[in-house]
């Protein structure tokens, strides 16, 4: 009796001991990942303080982030500030940004990025790798950019029409993170000081800044409706010349033309409306294609929603760019056709990102392909020198672009950019973005200039987009975005950098 | 008194006191940072400790279980790896002239306890004394605990501790081994009249209270004592080994069934009037709400188990320490399971979960064995303790149920706990030798 009792008593204790068997596997094994990533773990973060990162190269080679261990403390030092807003810093006390952040693990070497040899080293080997990194950026012409915008605030971005990887991407006013990502604990006075800084050199404008764009926008009115059908490059609006005199009267508010600067107002194909910028040609497309469709072109080129430098989560966050006031993460519907017209010349609630304006220069000169940018080229070992090691862990190519207007579309707006740095017209407003101003004699570019009225006092943004080489049959090296806070109109200050940035990279790369 | 060769129990004590000192080996040169045996001292000791035990045992003619002693072994080796390597002033004796750290003094309890087991297994011939005097028993019982609510002082909030010059002694350790001595004492008598007498409500069997009633008074007053001592894991773990004994002796799984939901009814109503009892079911349900502060232990607790992982850090790898400071406080006593998790890893943490199972299926075959019901239900309830004490304290290391300041047997440190869990085997054996179930375990 008593034995038969032992028996059944002995089934619930082995049942007893299977629970608590689970419920320690349930922590070892599969939260174990979680909890040894919680940022909030103390010991995550004490280890981190002697843990060494691993380096991040430019794509020449040269060390941008190194880390060395002086008395069991991590100690990170930053080469160039130029760098700031890409690379981010890694601190304790204020957490990490930039590269830093997205690719926390990988530099540490907490994840493997090949994702068979992380499940065996989870397995096998638990002490840390730290792996370097690989920019696609040359520092040679981050710094050449960083220098053209000098004091100013603004940005410039500078993509590979063809892959997507960034060239350059400089936010000034930049500051150096020496103080904060290279101290474990110091660092709250310069913080402080940076974060008490009117100027905001913590805004990483070329990802985070939100402008009104002005007429940079019309290459994107242009391409979409050439896509859609709606105008060819040879269409014109009859009523168009008056209306550069006398406005344009949407829904009864008057649309009226900017200064243009002398020149006698005539019945403008896209080639002439682009080189004078005119914003009643545009304001007519833009309501041709119709709010819809140009929300749905808007949302294929990128705006609308957040997008990214790279992809998942190894990426660096772009603000999303918008149109309208927005409505639960996309843009809401446009509020009249006064909004749309003004959206159709990049005024009204149009806001946007240096980088998106990037992808929409590098769609048109990669024939109507917009590439996925991304900024770190490869994973590598660590390697103790100054130099990168040999072996590549992982490529971290594009996953090719995304066809947003069709090549034909493509080709005639890129006519158009053509004519608006180097026709008639066009030399008049964006004539600095000329590349042959800059030492190139047997290569053209093509861009557009924005000016951003802010109403007001205050000195419009600078705007330029554009790409090179753009004669002919030519394939496009780079395709860029420059922005300049308060910078005047385009002729001012973008356009110049533009061409001289470009013209500085088909020196560099033709020379390598 | 004639030499009873037990085979099966060299031949597994063997290898359990040959890893003992290569696990002190191994922690030291982790350590240390260099290859040199380090101070195997202790681990001598321990391994001269189990042999003694072992030839006495053969010496005495002990026909008792083999598996329980290396069992005991393998719990103890693991436990005095690890309080060896974690830092050896959390606890230690300065007394009789004597400076011993932490591990010292544990082996120095070990020794203590295999003294008491030895005695017990081969001197206690006949459990009449246990049997008769149970009344005495619950009354010194009752004492102890007296003593304890009024000589007592407190460590973390329960005043569980007396001061005897040289030595604290925490009596909660004793009580239950008192406690089931009575209770199988009581249920060997009682027995046939409870599981005879019928009196139903509904579906439900409900125990004949008249017969009950000695014993429920008792147990109320050790649990209203125990509660009032602010000790809920002895509280959890007496009431655990009651109905434990109950359902063995009477096959009612209705009396279980009461027993739970009156415990339920008593936890909700100790959750509505105490204080310290809400602030600890809130840190169980989530204790990252407060990680620097009411869930510091479990949270870093939590933390040690996922950096263990699967195969461990290895020994004398793990993050004790952080900065001069433990990362788990009380790592030596209520969290010594993930100290030992943390640096074996899931694999360690089951091999010790194993031997905790080998010791408490012997134990329930020692039970089923038993010539007497008495020796039967006595074996039950301290079977029952040691592996309610090692479920209870491991679900609370892991969040499975709220943490209680209960000792891991053989495996925490603490020289009430190691004593007390020896006498306990130390009966388990002297019951085990009058049933001779050695010959049948041996096959000889």
């Amino acid at each position: 009796m008593i034995a038969t009792n032992v028996r059944r008593l002995g089934v619930y204790l082995m049942l007893a001991f299977a629970i608590v068997s689970g419920s320690i596997a349930w922590w070892q094994v599969v939260e174990a990942r979680s909890l040894s990533t919680r940022t909030d773990n103390p010991e995550v973060i004490a280890a981190r303080r002697s843990l060494l990162r691993g380096t991040i190269f430019d794509a020449g080679g040269g060390v941008l982030a190194t880390s060395e261990v002086v008395d069991g403390l991590s100690r990170r030092t930053y080469t160039d500030p130029a760098f700031t807003h890409v690379i981010g810093f890694s601190s304790l006390r204020y957490g990490s940004t930039g590269l830093e952040r997205s690719f926390e693990d990988i530099l540490v070497g907490q994840t493997d990025p090949n994702p068979i040899r992380d499940l065996v080293s989870d397995v096998l080997a638990r002490q840390p790798e730290p792996r370097d990194l690989t920019l696609t950026i040359d520092r040679r012409l981050q710094d050449f950019a960083a220098d053209q915008l000098g004091s100013d605030a603004g940005a410039v971005v500078a993509l590979d029409p063809g892959t997507g990887a960034v060239l350059a991407m400089v936010s000034t006013p930049t500051f150096d993170a020496n103080p904060i990502g290279g101290n474990p604990e110091g660092g709250t006075a310069e913080m402080d000081a940076l974060r008490n800084d009117a100027a905001e050199p913590l805004l990483a404008r070329a990802r985070q800044g939100r402008y009104v764009p002005g007429s940079i926008m019309k290459v994107f009115t242009a391409a979409a409706a050439l896509d859609a059908g709606v105008i060819t490059p040879e269409t014109t609006f009859p009523d168009q010349p008056q209306q550069e005199l006398e406005g344009f009267v949407v829904d009864g508010f008057t649309i009226r033309e900017h200064d243009l600067g002398g020149i006698q107002p005539g019945l403008w194909p896209l080639s002439e409306a682009l080189q004078v910028s005119s914003n009643i040609f545009f304001a007519h497309v833009g309501l041709e294609l119709g709010a819809e469709r140009f929300l749905e072109y808007a949302r294929r080129f990128g705006f609308c929603a957040p997008i990214s430098v790279g992809q998942d989560d190894r990426a660096l966050s772009v603000a999303p760019s918008l149109m309208t006031a927005p409505v639960e993460d996309d843009c809401g519907p446009f509020a009249d056709d006064v909004e749309l017209g003004s959206a159709s010349f990049g005024q009204g609630r149009t806001t946007v990102t240096p980088v998106q304006m990037a992808l929409v220069a590098a769609a048109i000169a990669g024939e109507g392909v917009m590439p996925q940018p991304y900024v770190v080229r490869d994973v590598r070992p660590h390697a103790d020198g100054d130099a990168p090691s040999e072996q590549v862990l992982d490529t971290l190519g594009s996953s090719g672009g995304t066809r947003v207007v069709s090549a034909e579309a493509a080709a005639a707006t890129r006519a158009a950019m053509v004519d608006a740095v180097n026709g008639e017209f066009g030399r008049l407003y964006a004539g600095q973005g000329d590349i042959t101003l800059y030492g190139i004699s047997d290569a053209r570019s093509a861009g557009k200039t924005g000016t951003a009225q802010l109403g007001g006092e205050q000195a419009p943004h600078s705007w330029f987009i554009g790409f090179a080489p753009a004669q002919d049959a030519a394939a496009p090296q780079i395709a860029i975005a420059v922005l300049v806070e308060s910078g005047g109109s385009g002729s001012g200050r973008a356009a110049g950098i533009a061409g001289e940035v470009m013209a500085e990279w088909l020196r560099l790369s033709g020379g390598e | 008194m004639t030499i009873a060769w037990r085979g099966a129990e060299f031949r597994l004590l063997l290898p359990i006191l040959l890893l003992v000192p290569m696990g002190f080996f191994v922690t030291n040169v982790a350590l240390a940072g260099v290859l040199e045996p380090g101070d195997l001292t202790l681990a001598v000791g321990y391994v001269a400790l189990f042999a003694g035990a072992h030839l006495l045992l053969v010496a005495f003619g002990h026909r008792g279980d083999q598996l329980i002693l290396p069992a005991v072994g393998a719990m103890g080796g693991v436990g005095m790896i690890m309080l060896n390597r974690l830092p050896q002033d959390l606890a230690g004796t300065s007394a009789f002239g004597l400076e011993l750290g932490m591990a010292a003094t544990q082996l120095l309890w070990f020794g203590v306890g295999i003294v008491a087991m030895l005695a017990i297994a081969v001197g206690l011939r006949d459990d009449g004394i246990l049997r008769h005097y149970k009344y005495t028993w619950a009354a010194i019982g009752i004492a102890l605990l007296g003593a304890t609510l009024l000589l007592g002082y407190e460590v973390n909030g329960a005043r569980l501790w007396i001061d005897l010059g040289p030595v604290s002694v925490q009596p909660g350790e004793f009580l239950k081994i008192v406690l089931v001595i009575f209770i199988a004492g009581y249920l060997a008598e009682t027995r046939t009249l409870l599981t005879s007498a019928r009196l139903r409500i509904g579906f439900l069997s409900v125990p004949p209270l008249p017969y009950f009633l000695p014993m429920l008074v008792l147990f109320a007053v050790v649990m209203l004592i125990v509660v009032r001592l602010n000790d809920l894991g002895a509280a959890l773990l007496f009431f655990g080994i009651f109905l434990t004994m109950l359902f063995v002796a009477t096959g009612r799984r209705s009396y279980v069934l009461i027993g739970l939901v009156l415990f339920v009814a008593g936890f909700v109503v100790a959750f509505q009037l105490f204080g310290h009892v809400q602030a600890r079911v809130n840190v169980w349900i989530d204790p990252f709400a407060d990680p620097l502060g009411a869930g510091f232990q479990p949270v870093r607790a939590l933390y040690a188990l996922g950096r263990g992982g699967i195969f461990g850090e290895g020994l004398g790898q793990g993050l004790v320490t952080l900065g001069g400071n433990l990362t788990i406080p009380f790592v030596h006593t209520d969290f010594i399971f993930t100290a030992i998790a943390e640096e074996l890893g899931l694999l360690g943490a089951f091999a010790l979960l194993g031997f905790a199972m080998v010791l408490v299926f012997r134990g329930l075959r020692i039970a089923s064995l038993a010539r007497d019901d008495f020796g039967a239900l006595m074996v039950v309830g301290l079977t029952a303790s040691l592996g309610l004490q090692t479920l209870i304290i491991i679900g609370g290391n892991t969040k499975l149920i709220p943490l209680t300041g209960i000792t891991l047997p053989f495996v925490s440190y603490g020289g009430s706990s190691v004593l007390a869990s020896f006498i306990m085997i130390g009966l388990l054996l002297a019951v085990s030798h009058r049933s001779g179930t050695a010959d049948r375990a041996s096959g000889s």
